[in-house]
């Protein structure tokens, strides 16, 4: 050939060599940057996470050694025979050892401690620093993980941080999957060469890296053929090279397929965890956590609850796996293959125990952040959910419901219900139940359903009268006689009481005690509803409401949240702080962001308020919710009112002791009658909820202004001490009738001073 | 002799010691709280507000309030926590909550009326400091 026309060929060649190098280096920087899409795309949005309060530890407090158990259950400790390791304990008599957790809250640190809590009569009696062998004075376990915030309430991933994998998950990964994912680029020769290998020999295997499995998950279609086999090569290739083993790591962790739940499909181990465990990740012990990387392979194949002993034995397979990396020992291993599957029987529906509660937490979240900050900043959130007290609440709600449509005939499943509980003196919210099925995320009855409040919007009637005290007085005698209001443009308004009777004259705290609602409806009049419900708006109503006369009667809708703000400032003696779910924010490397501190405002006068919740006391006493003593003794002293609206729909409780105030609702979604009132209905599962828990008394400071009056029942005019017939009230000083009644002496009653007088004659 | 000097000196002893028990003696304020974890969290939240840290004073308070809510110590401390971050109407509010609580201690109660004074000095409601001032003196 003529040197020219060789070169020409030469040239040609070169030419195409070099297009196709163009041509795959395009494709590889197209690939390139769909990997960089796809893999920042995803990272992150890393959802807030969300903690109950802490459970702090001191002598004295009121904790049995069952409630503390059930604490350490919910934080995914441990018990083994010698507790050594963060998050292990043991039980004996009378006593829990437990080594906690370190945790760093927004105040400090709380490091490892080596614990020994010592009980006695349903209290911690002691705590021991076992290294140091010295008493403990308080001591902070770490807060339960709730739930978390979620991008636009996607609930499809539940996205964990590498810092938040145990350890036994990566060590089961590389064990089973990728041995040498530490060391290789992307693609493992050795492994492929096996999987070559093997497949040639019948035994078809994957021979793929953890990286290349996390590109498989890239592709929106499964396709195994060899073409797309090269380019998730590729793609493992230009991930290691953009990013670190960590974060190739977290992301495989979050993307992997791991089950379906109906039309859900179950991605990364968080979800996992939680759907087949219903824990956290981060509380997974190593049996469960070898279970799950056992069903990489086959999640349906090796489905825990469809095939158990697929599953037992596939787990087997990984710890010895394991073992032989020497990730865990013989006795692990041995350990590890004897425990129970623990799968729970049916999968909780959604990410979290508490959604109703999350719910609020949400909400005052959201006045404060946007929701992109919520979802992808990793932020912590420290609430102030109590889940002894949220599982009371729930617990009493499901008897209760159970009971109330045996007795009174309903069908089953046709009442609902909504519980609030809090912490009176700092508005602390301590549990929130949305409904009768409490895993439900649904409606949330407590802070969404707007229901007639009936009689509860009596106290703040009697407080606005009793803030007139030349006017009115406890002793005041009101009119509980027919009534008949006249009223522009529509019918006459002509209240009943429940009994259908009318009772005449009687004392202004009778007629609350009882309920009366003629005499509330005349009084409420008189004082004017404008002036009710401008005390209505101090106590914590933000909403305008409209005026009615029936207002005083409870005509007016109101969320259990609602009535629960108006009752806190009843219950922190005319001090209203606003209802708070959450203590503090924090970033996710440990800064704070933001607290939510304690503060009050002086609203009303607390001598009127004293009066009011002094015959509050009263209702419990001797009035319409006196069968409270069925649940809970009456040296507690508490404060609460019955509520039933119009035709039977709603029954209504708020209760108050020294430290707790809860507020519970039942009625229909349809809206029919329950037939229940507030006493038979809501007040048993107020009563039944209190009774689990550790309650203090409702002791009322006097105060200076208020003097204690004898006086007679019937006239309500001034009496003495032994006169028959005659009662110790409370008055605003100066306040008492002057008028006196005659008295008639109580034969029974002898005073000492009658007793010296007839012995000693004068 | 030495029986009958002894015996004087015993007396003298005695009548001594009988004049110092008329004399009233200092004595230590009553310890804020029985309860350890709450003297802690008190000496902490002092501690921290020494340091100019009121947001943590704040936070340790807020853990004894969980502990001991009646205690009016811990509200007045708290009351002097807000004055201390300028939030002068909150201060007002904690420290009216403290004296609630104070019942008859009339240390306590003038100590509540001081801060609230000051409170309302700074918030420019002369009338009121000069009230509250004025009701410490009196307690």
């Amino acid at each position: 050939m003529p040197k020219r026309q060789k070169m020409n060929k030469k040239r040609i060649l070169l030419l195409f060599a070099l297009a196709g190098l163009l041509a795959a280096l395009a494709f590889v920087v197209h690939l390139d940057s769909v990997v960089r899409e796809r893999f920042e795309g995803k990272r992150w949005q890393l959802p807030a996470r969300v903690y109950a309060r802490p459970l702090e530890l001191y002598p004295g407090l009121s904790l049995s050694p069952s409630q503390m158990l059930a604490e350490l259950s919910m934080l995914g400790y441990r018990e083994t025979p010698e507790p050594e390791k963060p998050g292990t304990f043991r039980v004996r008599k009378q006593t829990i050892e437990l080594v906690s957790r370190p945790f760093v809250f927004g105040d400090g640190a709380q490091p490892s401690v080596s614990l020994e809590v010592r009980f006695t009569d349903g209290q911690v009696k002691e705590l021991v620093d076992r290294s140091r062998k010295s008493t403990l004075g308080l001591v902070r376990l770490e807060p339960i993980l709730i739930g978390g915030i979620y991008p636009g309430n996607n609930e499809d991933r539940l996205l964990v941080q590498l810092d938040d994998v145990p350890q036994p998950l990566i060590d089961a990964l590389i064990a089973v999957e990728d041995r040498r994912f530490y060391s290789h680029h992307g693609v493992d020769p050795k492994g492929l060469a096996r999987a070559v290998f093997a497949t040639a020999s019948g035994n078809v295997q994957g021979g793929s890296t953890l990286t290349q499995q996390l590109a498989k998950n890239f592709f929106l279609t499964p396709e195994r053929t060899i073409r797309r086999k090269l380019t998730e090569m590729l793609m493992a290739l230009l991930i290691e090279f953009h990013y670190t083993k960590e974060e190739i790591l977290e992301a495989y962790i979050n993307e992997v397929y791991l089950g379906q739940d109906g039309n859900r499909a179950i991605h990364g181990f968080g979800l996992a965890s939680r759907y087949f465990f219903d824990k956290p990740l981060t509380y997974l012990g190593l049996a469960d956590t070898a279970l799950l990387t056992g069903m990489l392979k086959g999640p349906s194949f090796y489905n825990p609850r469809s095939q158990p002993q697929r599953a037992r034995e596939r787990r087997s397979l990984v710890l010895e796996l394991m073992a032989r990396e020497g990730f865990i020992s013989e006795e692990q291993l041995a350990a590890g293959r004897r425990a129970p599957l623990g799968v729970v029987e049916r999968p909780p529906r959604g990410t979290s125990a508490y959604p109703a509660f999350l719910d609020l937490v949400h909400r005052q979240l959201q006045r404060d952040y946007r929701d992109e900050d919520l979802r992808s900043e990793g932020l912590q959130v420290f609430t102030t959910l109590d889940p002894q007290v949220q599982l009371a609440a729930e617990r009493a709600l499901a008897r209760q419901l159970a009971q109330l449509e045996n007795k009174y005939t309903q069908a089953p499943d046709s009442l609902q219900a909504a519980v609030l509980v809090t912490n009176t003196q700092n508005a602390e919210v301590q549990a929130v139940v949305g409904g009768r099925n409490p895993r439900n995320k649904g409606f949330n009855r407590a802070l969404d359903a707007r229901r007639p409040i009936g009689s509860l919007i009596k106290p703040v009637v009697y407080l606005t009268a009793l803030q007139q005290s030349r006017r009115y007085t406890l002793a005041t005698m009101v009119d509980d006689s027919p009534l008949v209001y006249a009223q522009n443009g529509t019918a006459d308004w002509e209240p009943e009481n429940y009994d259908h009777q009318f009772h005449g004259k009687v004392m202004l705290r009778d007629a609350l005690i009882h309920s009366y609602n003629v005499s509330t409806a005349r009084l409420g009049l008189d004082v004017g509803v404008s002036h009710v419900l401008a005390n209505l708006r101090r106590l914590g109503v933000e909403r305008a409401v409209p005026a009615f006369a029936s207002s005083l009667l409870g005509a007016n809708e109101f969320s259990p949240l609602e009535v629960t703000q108006v009752y806190q400032t009843l219950a922190g003696g005319g001090f209203r702080t606003p209802l708070r779910a959450i203590r503090e924010v924090m970033t996710a490397e440990g800064s704070t962001l933001q607290r939510y501190p304690l503060n009050i405002e002086q609203v009303v006068d607390p001598a009127p308020l004293f009066l009011l919740t002094r015959t509050l006391q009263d209702v419990v006493r001797e009035g319409t919710a006196r069968r409270l003593e069925h649940y809970l003794p009456a040296d507690l002293d508490i404060a609460g009112k019955t509520g039933t609206s119009d035709g039977f729909r709603d029954s209504w409780f708020a209760g108050f002791t020294g430290d707790r105030l809860g507020v519970v609702w039942i009625g229909r979604d349809d809206n029919q009658a329950s037939g229940l009132t507030g006493a038979s209905g809501a007040m048993t599962v107020w009563g039944r909820m209190m009774a689990d828990l550790d309650l203090a008394p409702l002791l009322l400071p006097q105060g200076e202004k208020i003097e204690q009056v004898w006086i007679d029942q019937a006239s309500g005019l001034r009496s003495a001490a032994d006169c028959t017939g005659a009662i110790q009230l409370p008055f605003i000083s100066g306040s008492a009738p002057q008028q006196a009644v005659s008295c008639a002496q109580k034969s029974e009653k002898r005073s000492l001073k009658n007793w010296f007088k007839r012995i000693f004659g004068g | 002799m030495k029986k009958i000097e002894r015996c004087l000196a015993y007396a003298m002893i005695l009548l001594l010691a009988g004049c110092a028990s008329l004399e009233p003696v200092a004595t230590e304020p009553p310890p804020p709280s029985r309860n350890a974890a709450v003297v802690s969290l008190l000496d902490a939240a002092r501690s921290q507000s020494a340091a100019g840290k009121p947001d943590m004073a704040g936070a340790s308070l807020e853990r004894a309030l969980r502990i001991e809510p009646q205690n009016p110590e811990l509200w007045q401390e708290l009351a002097r926590v807000r004055l201390q971050q300028g939030q002068y109407r909150e201060a007002e509010n904690l420290a009216a909550k403290a004296n609630i609580l104070s019942g008859a201690d009339m240390n306590l109660r003038a100590q509540n009326w001081q801060i609230i004074g000051q409170a309302r000095t700074r918030l420019g409601d002369h009338q009121g400091a000069q009230a509250a001032f004025e009701k410490a003196e009196r307690d």
